[in-house]
C-alpha cells in the first residue's frame, strides 16, 4: 500500500494507453489513414484546380481596362502563344484554356467614363486591369473579394503572364541578351469585403474534424463497450479504485489518441500541400509554411479530441458491446455532420448561437483563424462552451460507465440516465456539477446576450433602476436557477450542496474586513490588468460603460447596492462556494477545489455576451481564490457571502460617491493607482480579517475533532 | 468474516418485476468453503454483485470484517478477491502487465505487486506465461491467468462464479487445487455454482438457492438430516418439486 494517488493515476492511464497503441487497428487510423488520405486529396484538389485553371472552355472571364490602349496590350499578352501552359498541363487539363474577354468599362456607362473597379464593384467584369507605362510595364489585376470567378480568373491571368515572363527569359538567355526586361511587373489588388473564407480554409477543419473523430473512435469503443464485451468489465467495477479514476484513465487514453491522430492528420496535411505547393491557397496567397496557423488549429484540436473523446466515451461507455457501440456511434457522427457542414455554407458566421453550437463552432474558428478573421469574444465563447460541453459529457460517461444500468443482467433502459436518483444525497456528484456547467453556459451566454440586446435596444424607455432589476433577474435566472433545479432533480440536500451552514461571529466578522480591504486591492489588480494590455472593451464600448456609470449615479443607492452587491453575493456564492465547491470536493483536493472554482469563476466574468472583458479576469480569478479559501476555512457558504457583499458594495459606492471623496486621491474616474496609504491600509485590514478567518476555520477543526 | 443479512433484490421487468434475492443470510468463516448452489436463475450472481458493491441491495446488508459494503465500498471491494468463468483478458498485455494493472486497481505497492504476481505465477504453473500477450493463451492457460489474478491483492475472502463453467476435466482439477490452497491459505471462500457434485467435492458448508430464496443451509450432514437425502442432487430435485415453478 501507500502508493501515490498520481503515480496510480498515471499507472493507469499508462496501461489504457498500451493497450490501445498495440492494437494495430488504432494504428491504420493513426498513422495509414493520414499517409494515404491528404497525398490523395492533393493529388484531386490539383487536378480539380488545374482543370479550374484551364479546363472550362466555356467559361470566359472578362477583364476590364480603362482604356483600348490597356485592353490591346492585355489582350496581345494573352494572345501570345508564349503565355500558354506547356502542353503537358493543357494535355492533362482536357486540352481546354481559360478564355479571356478583354474589353474597355469606358463602354458600360453612357458618359463614357465608367472605372474599371466601379465595373468590377457592380460585377461587370470578372477582373479590373490597370496598366502603367514604364520599363517594364506595370500590371494591376484587381479582383473582388469572395467572388471565387474573380479570384480564379485572376490567378489564371497572374499564371499565364508568369509563363510569358518565363517563356521570354529563357529565350533572352538562349539569345544572350543583355539585360533582360520581364514584359511587365505584376501587382495584385482586391476590392470589396471579404465575405467568406477561400472554401479550402472551411473545408480543411472539417476534414481534421472528421479524422480526429476518426481516431477517436476505436480506442472509446474498445477501452469502454470492448472490457465488456471480453469480460473485464465485472473484475475491473469489483476493484476498489473509484469509477471516476478508471473513466478518467480511459478518457486520457482516448484524448491521447485522438490527439495524436489530429497531429499526424495535421502534419500529412501541411506536408503534403506545402509539397504539392497548395500551401498558398489556404495561406492568403504566403508561400511560407504557415507555423503559428498550424500552431492555433493544433491547440484547436486539442480542444476538439477533448470534447469529442468525452461525447464518444459517454456513448460507448452505454453500450454492452463493440457492435452496439458502432450502431450508437453511426448515427450520432452523422448527425453532428450534417451542422459541421454547414460550415461549409455562405455567409455562414461565428456568432451568437453558432459560436456556442457544438462542432460547429469548433470547425467556424478553425475556418476563421486560417482565413485571419477570428473574432476574439466569439473564439472564447466557442473555446468555454466546447470545455463545458465536455465536462457535461464527460458527467454523462462518469454515470454510465459501469454502472448498474450497463450490466449485463440488468433490465433497465437509457431511461434509467434521465430518471431521478431514488434515494436523496447530501452533495451533487462531480458529474452533476459538469452537467450543471453544460447547462448554464450556453443559458447565460443566451440570456447576457439578450439583456445586452434588450438594453440597447431600449435605451431611452427603460429606467437606469429597471436596468438594474433586469439585471439582477438574469443573475437569479442564470447562476440561481440552473443550479438549483440540477440539485433538485439529482435529489441533492440544498443545505448540505449549498454549504448552508451557521459560521461563527469571529469567521462573519474576519470575512466582513476581508471584505473591506479587498475592494482597494482587486481595484488595482484591474488597473494593472489594463495597463498590461489585458482591456477587451473597444472605445465604443468603453464610452456605454461611462454613459452607464454616469447613468448609475442617478440610481437609489440602496437599489445599487441590492442588485450589484447582495445579488450576485447571494447568488453567485450559492453557484461556486456552495455547489460546485461540495461537489468538486468530493474528488479533489481542497487547495485544487478554491483554484478550479476560482477559474470558473473567473471565466465567467470575462464573458459578458458581446464583450470580452479579459481585465476582468485577474481581478475575479484573485477575488474568487480568496472566496473560495474562506468557503474552505469556514465550512460555509455565508462568510463568503459577507465577503463579496462587502467588497462589491464598496467598489459601487466608491463609483456612486467618488466626487464627494476625491479628497482621498485622484484617479477614482480616471482608473489610476490609488494613494499608497490607502492600498497598504487595505491590506492591513484584509490580513486581519484572513488571520480572524484562520483563527475560527481552526477552531471549527477543533471542534469537530 | 464474510457477513450477508436479509439481502434482497428486486429487478424491474417490463410487466411486473422480478425478485431475484428474497431475505438471503449467511456468515462464512476464514478458511471455510461455502457452496452457493442453485440452477441458472437462483440469484447467485446477483448476490456475488450486492457482495462486491456491484449492485445495491434493496433491503439488507453485507458486510467484510466488521465493515459494512454500503458504508466503506472501496474497503470491502480490496479485501474481496473475485474469478468469475466469463472473465476475459486484455489482448493486447503481457500477462506480468495485466497482473501488476490489477494490482494497482488494488493498491498495492509495485514492488509488492511484482513479487506477489512471481510467486502466485509460481504456484498457478503459468511462469512461463508472464512475458507472454494475454491473448495469445489458450483457455486454460486464460483461466490459471484469471485465478492468480484474483488473489494478486491477498485478500481475505475469495467470491467464485461458476468457476468450473466450459472447462474440461484438468481445468476443473486446477479449479480444485485452487480452492483446496485457498482453504490452506485461511480464506473465507464463496464458490457459486450449479454443479452440484463438484460443489460436494468442494464445499465445508452449503445454501441451497432457489428463486432467490435459501431453502436450505448447512453442513452436508445437516443437509442429509434435514431433507433425508443422500446427495445434493437429490435434494434439489426434492427442492425443485416442492416449489411451483413461476416465470
Amino acid at each position: 500500500m501507500g502508493n501515490s494517488l498520481q503515480g496510480r493515476l498515471l499507472r493507469l492511464c499508462a496501461k489504457e494507453l498500451k493497450e490501445t497503441l498495440r492494437d494495430r487497428r488504432t494504428i491504420v487510423t493513426l498513422l495509414l489513414m493520414p499517409l494515404l488520405v491528404y497525398p490523395l486529396l492533393s493529388m484531386a484538389l490539383n487536378r480539380f484546380l488545374l482543370s479550374s485553371k484551364t479546363g472550362q472552355a466555356e467559361v470566359v472571364y472578362t477583364v476590364g481596362a480603362a482604356t483600348d490602349a490597356e485592353s490591346n496590350s492585355l489582350h496581345m499578352w494573352l494572345q501570345d502563344p508564349a503565355s500558354q501552359p506547356p502542353d503537358e498541363i493543357v494535355q492533362a487539363s482536357g486540352g481546354n484554356l481559360s478564355q479571356f474577354q478583354v474589353v474597355s468599362t469606358n463602354s458600360f456607362s453612357a458618359d463614357n467614363a465608367m472605372d474599371p473597379s466601379e465595373a468590377l464593384a457592380e460585377n461587370l467584369i470578372d477582373v479590373a486591369v490597370k496598366i502603367t507605362s514604364g520599363q517594364p510595364p506595370i500590371v494591376e489585376f484587381t479582383s473582388y473579394r469572395g467572388d471565387n470567378d474573380s479570384e480564379t480568373a485572376r490567378r489564371v491571368l497572374v499564371e499565364r503572364m508568369n509563363w510569358l515572363r518565363m517563356r521570354q527569359a529563357e529565350e533572352s538567355a538562349s539569345r544572350a541578351v543583355q539585360p533582360y526586361v520581364p514584359p511587365a511587373e505584376i501587382r495584385l489588388n482586391s476590392i470589396g469585403e471579404q465575405k467568406q473564407s477561400p472554401l479550402l480554409s472551411t473545408i480543411i477543419p472539417l476534414v481534421l474534424v472528421l479524422m480526429t473523430i476518426t481516431g477517436a473512435v476505436y480506442p472509446a469503443i474498445d477501452l469502454t463497450a470492448g472490457e465488456r464485451e471480453r469480460g473485464t468489465m465485472e473484475s475491473l467495477m469489483a476493484s476498489p479504485v473509484p469509477r471516476f479514476y478508471v473513466l478518467a484513465s480511459k478518457y486520457v487514453a482516448v484524448v491521447t489518441v485522438a490527439m495524436l491522430t489530429a497531429v499526424a492528420n495535421l502534419l500529412a496535411m501541411f506536408v503534403t500541400l506545402w509539397a504539392s505547393r497548395l500551401l498558398p491557397l489556404l495561406n492568403a496567397g504566403d508561400e511560407g509554411f504557415p507555423w503559428f496557423t498550424m500552431l492555433q488549429i493544433l491547440g484547436l484540436l486539442v480542444l476538439f479530441s477533448g470534447f469529442f473523446s468525452a461525447v464518444l466515451l459517454s456513448l460507448t461507455s452505454f453500450a454492452k458491446s463493440f457492435k452496439e457501440a458502432q450502431a450508437y456511434l453511426i448515427p450520432v457522427m452523422l448527425v453532428s455532420l450534417a451542422p459541421a457542414m454547414l460550415s461549409l455554407m455562405p455567409g455562414v458566421k461565428l456568432s451568437g448561437a453558432l459560436a456556442i453550437a457544438p462542432l460547429i463552432n469548433i470547425v467556424l474558428l478553425a475556418r476563421d483563424l486560417l482565413g485571419g478573421v477570428a473574432d476574439p469574444a466569439a473564439a472564447l465563447a466557442a473555446i468555454v462552451s466546447t470545455c463545458a460541453y465536455a465536462a457535461a459529457a464527460i458527467g454523462v460517461a462518469a454515470k454510465l460507465f459501469g454502472s448498474d444500468a450497463v450490466t449485463r443482467t440488468s433490465e433497465q433502459s437509457i431511461g434509467s440516465l434521465f430518471q431521478r436518483p431514488t434515494k436523496v444525497s447530501d452533495v451533487p456528484s462531480p458529474s452533476s456539477a459538469a452537467m450543471m456547467l453544460a447547462i448554464l453556459v450556453p443559458i447565460y451566454f443566451i440570456v447576457s446576450n439578450a439583456l445586452i440586446r434588450l438594453l440597447e435596444n431600449s435605451q431611452d424607455m427603460l429606467s437606469i433602476s429597471s436596468r438594474l432589476c433586469l439585471n439582477a433577474v438574469a443573475l437569479v435566472a442564470t447562476f440561481g436557477i440552473v443550479p438549483l433545479l440540477v440539485a433538485v432533480a439529482g435529489r441533492y440536500r440544498l443545505w448540505s450542496t449549498y454549504r448552508l451552514y451557521w459560521p461563527s461571529a469571529v469567521s462573519l466578522f474576519g470575512a466582513m474586513l476581508v471584505g473591506l480591504g479587498a475592494w482597494a486591492l482587486a481595484h488595482e489588480s484591474l488597473v494593472y490588468s489594463t495597463a498590461l494590455g489585458f482591456g477587451g472593451l473597444d472605445e465604443e464600448k468603453i464610452q456605454q460603460a461611462l454613459d452607464t456609470l454616469a447613468a448609475m449615479k442617478q440610481a437609489p443607492p440602496l437599489l445599487l447596492i441590492a442588485t450589484l452587491a447582495l445579488a450576485p453575493a447571494i447568488i453567485e456564492e450559492l453557484c461556486f462556494r456552495g455547489f460546485l465547491f461540495s461537489a468538486l470536493s468530493k474528488v479533489l483536493s481542497p487547495g485544487r477545489v478554491i483554484v478550479v472554482t476560482a477559474v470558473i469563476f473567473g471565466t465567467f466574468h470575462v464573458l459578458t455576451g458581446n464583450a470580452l472583458l479579459i481585465e476582468r479576469f485577474v481581478p475575479t480569478t484573485l477575488l474568487g481564490l480568496v472566496l473560495g479559501w474562506i468557503a474552505h476555512r469556514t465550512g460555509s457558504v455565508i462568510p463568503g457571502m459577507v465577503m463579496h457583499f462587502v467588497h462589491n458594495a464598496l467598489l459601487e459606492l466608491v463609483a456612486h460617491y467618488h466626487e464627494k471623496i476625491e479628497f482621498l486621491g485622484d484617479g477614482f474616474e480616471n482608473q489610476s493607482h490609488l494613494p499608497s496609504t490607502w492600498i497598504l491600509t487595505a491590506t492591513l485590514i484584509a490580513i486581519v480579517g484572513m488571520a480572524l478567518v484562520w483563527t475560527a476555520g481552526k477552531r471549527r477543526a477543533e471542534v469537530s475533532s | 468474516m464474510l457477513v450477508a443479512e436479509s439481502l434482497t433484490k428486486t429487478f424491474p421487468l417490463e410487466k411486473g418485476e422480478l425478485r431475484a434475492v428474497d431475505q438471503l443470510s449467511f456468515r462464512i468463516a476464514p478458511g471455510e468453503v461455502f457452496g452457493l448452489l442453485g440452477p441458472n436463475g437462483a440469484g447467485k450472481t446477483t448476490t456475488l454483485r450486492m457482495i462486491l458493491g456491484l449492485l445495491e441491495p434493496d433491503q439488507g446488508y453485507t458486510e467484510v470484517d466488521g465493515i459494512k459494503t454500503a458504508d466503506d465500498p472501496i474497503t470491502v471491494k480490496s479485501r474481496l478477491g473475485f474469478v468469475s468463468a466469463s472473465d476475459g483478458v486484455y489482448p493486447w498485455l503481457t500477462v506480468r502487465e495485466m497482473l501488476l494493472y490489477f494490482a494497482d486497481l488494488y493498491d498495492v505497492h509495485p514492488k509488492q505487486a511484482k513479487a506477489n504476481a512471481e510467486s502466485l505465477a509460481e504456484m498457478m504453473s503459468i511462469s512461463s506465461l508472464l512475458d507472454r500477450r494475454a491473448g495469445s493463451l489458450s483457455t486454460g492457460q486464460r483461466q490459471r491467468v484469471t485465478l492468480v489474478r484474483g488473489l494478486i491483492h491477498d485478500p481475505p475472502v475469495m467470491l467464485l462464479d461458476e468457476p468450473t463453467r466450459g472447462l474440461d476435466v484438468v481445468g476443473v482439477q486446477t479449479i480444485f487445487d485452487y480452492i483446496e490452497r485457498l482453504r490452506e491459505l485461511g480464506k473465507a471462500v464463496v464458490v457459486c455454482t450449479h454443479r452440484l457434485d463438484e460443489a460436494e467435492r468442494l464445499c465445508d458448508r452449503f445454501g441451497l438457492l432457489h428463486h432467490g430464496r435459501l431453502r436450505y443451509s448447512g453442513t452436508m450432514d445437516e443437509l442429509r438430516h434435514e431433507t433425508q437425502c443422500d446427495h445434493l442432487v437429490d435434494m434439489f430435485v426434492e427442492l425443485l418439486r416442492d416449489t411451483p415453478q413461476h416465470g
